[in-house]
């Protein structure tokens, strides 16, 4: 095996957390209100099937090929050369969501705070310090952000009750004003991201303790869950009709805070916020990427490619988008059906192929 | 080979030194002295239809040297500045107001933001969406329509504040009269419904020293339009029906008395119940107040129950003709939607509201509007029977 470290479950259930929550409350309740409306707190209820769904996959496919990530069983399955292909388009796809990644956090500092520094020191510091971790290991990932997410949920907290005062429920009505369709329409976006969860599958052959997985990818899943509805209903609460018009409201929220005129300009908790989170879901796809790699090529160490792969990703990050629009049409009108594709759809053929030709892997292989 | 990790480690330390000179974050600092903050943008029209826009600006020294001289301010030093310059566009003209001063405006710390009358009659719509796109503004500054150019506005020195925005600023902490932020303008204006209201600023000036600014009655917009203007009296029947009643006191004449009675008001809850019957549209009002007597000019004991059942139902009375006379204005003669009804329909009955949404001000001025209120007098404040008044003249039924 590549790896030599070994995570335990709620280890992974912290990583894969703020994988999917770092970004999906940063661009997400916009998008999903553009559809929505008042209903957009309902629209993660409707995702989080994708991410039961996804999860599920990756743990099925995993019980057949304990030791193996989609890279090497794809080649199980569907033999020599399609699995290659596969891998391959898979490695690229990653690559790309990672470059993606980066470029959302980068378009999120450069557009609120660092307005004057060139993308690309904003998009090759956070690569930089995500590459030193990927290449320290999985245990160096999953305990750096053993430390982060603690933080960063509490943060997250304390912003949500700072802005209790100026909640007003009301904006929820009416309920259903169009039926069920605004909302359905609406948890599309978000189901991209629920499909995220599959990245598990790059986690699950290192565990240590396997049995528990299924327990603690469901918790995550209503974790995420729970902390989606949360945030789109107190943007909705704060800024009612307003908030789609905002680029990023849970943003506008946090600067809307004032208690007492004394605490308020509270942006930089979010800054703080999003670095934290974003620095895991960027190692993690990284970790994905680089690993994939290095099992595609049959290599003894993954560790030579982190950084060469590092500056891969920065580059596909810049060129990823010409601008913020163009970012937004694509994870409003592409990321669905792009990961859905990648994330859903290749997994289940993999998984049908594998249950119809009885594959499993021989413990031998490894 | 034990001098490469000898080397190794003495060239680690230098360059770790070197990220502590990135790390204090000094790359790209702006010290204070280099920023001109903005307390206060004015939005004015000139005649050939361009914005002049004013600012006020703190100025940091006189701000030191107030801290330091323990006394407060002497009145000499300028604690602000007032800048205006002419453009296009809102940014337009910052950007030429820019260009006459010496330092970078930073509109961080924005107070408020007044829009003249004369914008206010043109339209503001097209004028207030930097204050939502332009990372800086904060959507807590209060927005005003002031009677004449911001400019004037700004150069006020009021006597207390420091400056005339912040004054303005306590003005609308204080809910006097309608409070405002950018958030809920562009709440207002981006509503359905689409009818906005505003406080109106007024210089308050009593020569030869005094001088200050007053919150004057309510702007009304249609379709983002100035339509007219509300005096005090009815803004305050506005804000019951609002529900952004904070600060008021009830002054009433009781029957058969010459003299008045003043309450103060210090719970306030209104309710607005719509119902629709047979295609008839109703908004019920529902008004719960308590009150206090603060000041009894009249021979009235106010312990006995009697007398203040009496009192509360005056006080109703008089409450309902306040929001008869707003509701007469707002509604039928201005017949713009700013007491909030056309969302309270939209949230119970979203159907029907679908269908008069494109003429909802037409449909607003023909709903019959029924006022419940509910007035409670609990205490009779540090007194029971009037105190200056000798015990044989208290009356006591």
């Amino acid at each position: 095996m590549i790896e030599k470290g070994k995570i335990s479950t709620l280890q992974m259930a912290i990583l894969i957390y703020p994988t999917i929550i770092a970004t999906a409350i940063l661009l997400v309740p916009a998008i999903t209100g553009e559809q929505a409306r008042q209903d957009m707190w309902m629209s993660p209820i409707w995702a989080s099937a994708a991410g039961f769904l996804s999860a599920f996959i990756a743990i099925q496919l995993n019980k057949r090929f304990p030791e193996q990530t989609i890279i090497q069983y794809s080649e199980t399955i569907a033999g020599k050369f399609l699995g290659k292909v596969i891998g391959f388009v898979f490695i690229f796809f990653l690559a790309h969501i990672c470059g993606v990644i980066l470029r959302e956090y980068g378009e999120f500092v450069k557009g609120n705070f660092l307005d004057t520094t060139p993308m690309i020191v904003i998009l090759g510091s956070i690569a930089f310090v995500c590459a030193l971790a990927v290449r320290g290991g999985l245990e160096v990932i999953a305990r750096s952000a053993q430390i982060f997410v603690p933080v960063v949920t509490v943060l997250f907290i304390f912003v949500l009750l700072l802005l209790s005062p100026e909640l007003n429920p009301a904006n929820m009505l009416p309920v259903f004003e169009k039926g069920l369709m605004p909302s359905l329409r609406g948890a599309v976006v978000p189901a991209g991201w629920y499909l995220e969860f599959f990245m598990i599958s790059f986690l699950l052959p290192f565990l240590r303790d396997r049995k528990k997985a299924v327990k603690w990818s469901a918790v995550t899943v209503i974790a995420v869950l729970i902390t989606m509805v949360i945030t789109n209903m107190v943007t909705l609460f704060v800024f009612g009709s307003l908030t789609p018009k905002f680029t990023y409201p849970v943003m506008e929220a946090a600067r809307y805070i004032s208690i007492a005129e004394f605490i308020q300009h509270m942006e930089s908790v979010v800054m703080a916020i999003w670095v934290g989170g974003i620095f895991v879901k960027i190692s993690v796809f990284f970790y994905a990427a680089v690993l994939s790699t290095a099992q595609w090529l049959n290599l003894s160490d993954y560790r030579p490619l982190v950084f060469p792969i590092a500056l891969i990703v920065t580059v596909l990050g810049h060129w990823s988008a010409s601008n913020l629009q163009e970012l937004e049409i694509f994870l409003s009108e592409t990321f669905p059906f792009y990961s859905f594709i990648f994330l859903a759809v290749i997994p289940v053929i993999l998984l049908l192929a594998a249950a119809i030709r009885g594959k499993r892997s021989n413990k031998s292989s490894n | 080979m034990d001098w490469i990790a000898l080397t190794k480690k003495w060239l680690l330390i230098p360059s770790v030194s070197f990220l502590i000179l990135l790390l204090a974050g000094c790359w790209d600092r702006v010290e204070i002295n280099d920023l001109a903050i903005v307390v206060g943008i004015g939005l004015h029209k000139t005649d050939d239809d361009l914005i002049e826009l004013s600012m006020q600006m703190v100025n940091p020294s006189s701000m030191i040297s107030g801290q330091g001289g323990s006394g407060g301010q002497q009145g000499n030093g300028q604690l602000t500045t007032v800048e205006k310059a002419v453009g296009k566009t809102f940014y337009d003209a910052r950007s030429k107001l820019q260009e006459k001063i010496s330092r970078k405006l930073f509109s961080g710390q924005n107070r408020v933001v007044f829009i003249s009358e004369k914008m206010a009659e043109k339209g503001i719509r097209k004028h207030i969406d930097f204050l939502a796109r332009h990372p800086k503004p904060r959507l807590r500054s209060f927005v005003f329509v002031t009677k004449e150019s911001p400019a004037e506005f700004f150069k006020v020195m009021p006597n207390l504040e420091a400056s005339s925005a912040e004054t303005a600023r306590e003005l609308a902490s204080l809910k006097i009269g309608m409070s405002v932020e950018a958030k809920d303008l562009l709440q207002m204006t981006s509503d359905e419904s689409d009818n906005a209201a505003l406080p109106v600023l007024e210089i308050e000036e009593e020569p030869p020293n005094t001088y200050g600014l007053r919150v004057k009655g309510t702007a009304v917009f249609k379709n983002g339009k100035m339509a007219g203007q509300l005096d005090d009296s009815v803004t305050r029947g506005l804000l019951w029906i609002r529900n952004e009643i904070e600060n008021a006191s009830v002054t009433i004449k009781p029957e058969d008395a010459k003299n008045y009675i003043s309450f103060n008001i210090f719970e306030e809850n209104t309710q607005l119940i719509p119902s629709i019957k047979n295609g008839n549209w109703k908004m019920t009002v529902k008004i719960n107040s308590v009150d206090d007597a603060v000041e009894n000019e009249t021979k009235l004991n106010l312990i006995n129950p009697d007398t203040v059942n009496r009192l509360e139902k005056q006080l109703e009375k008089r409450i309902n003709k306040r929001i008869r006379k707003a509701l007469k204005l707002v509604q039928k003669d201005m017949q713009s939607d700013i007491l909030g009804f056309g969302e309270a329909f939209h949230r119970h009955y979203p159907d029907k509201w679908a269908k008069v949404k494109d003429n909802w001000n037409e449909k607003f001025s023909e709903i019959t509007v029924e006022i419940k209120s509910d007035v409670k007098i609990k205490r009779p404040g540090r007194s029971a029977s009037p105190p200056a008044v000798p015990e044989d003249k208290v009356i006591n039924e």
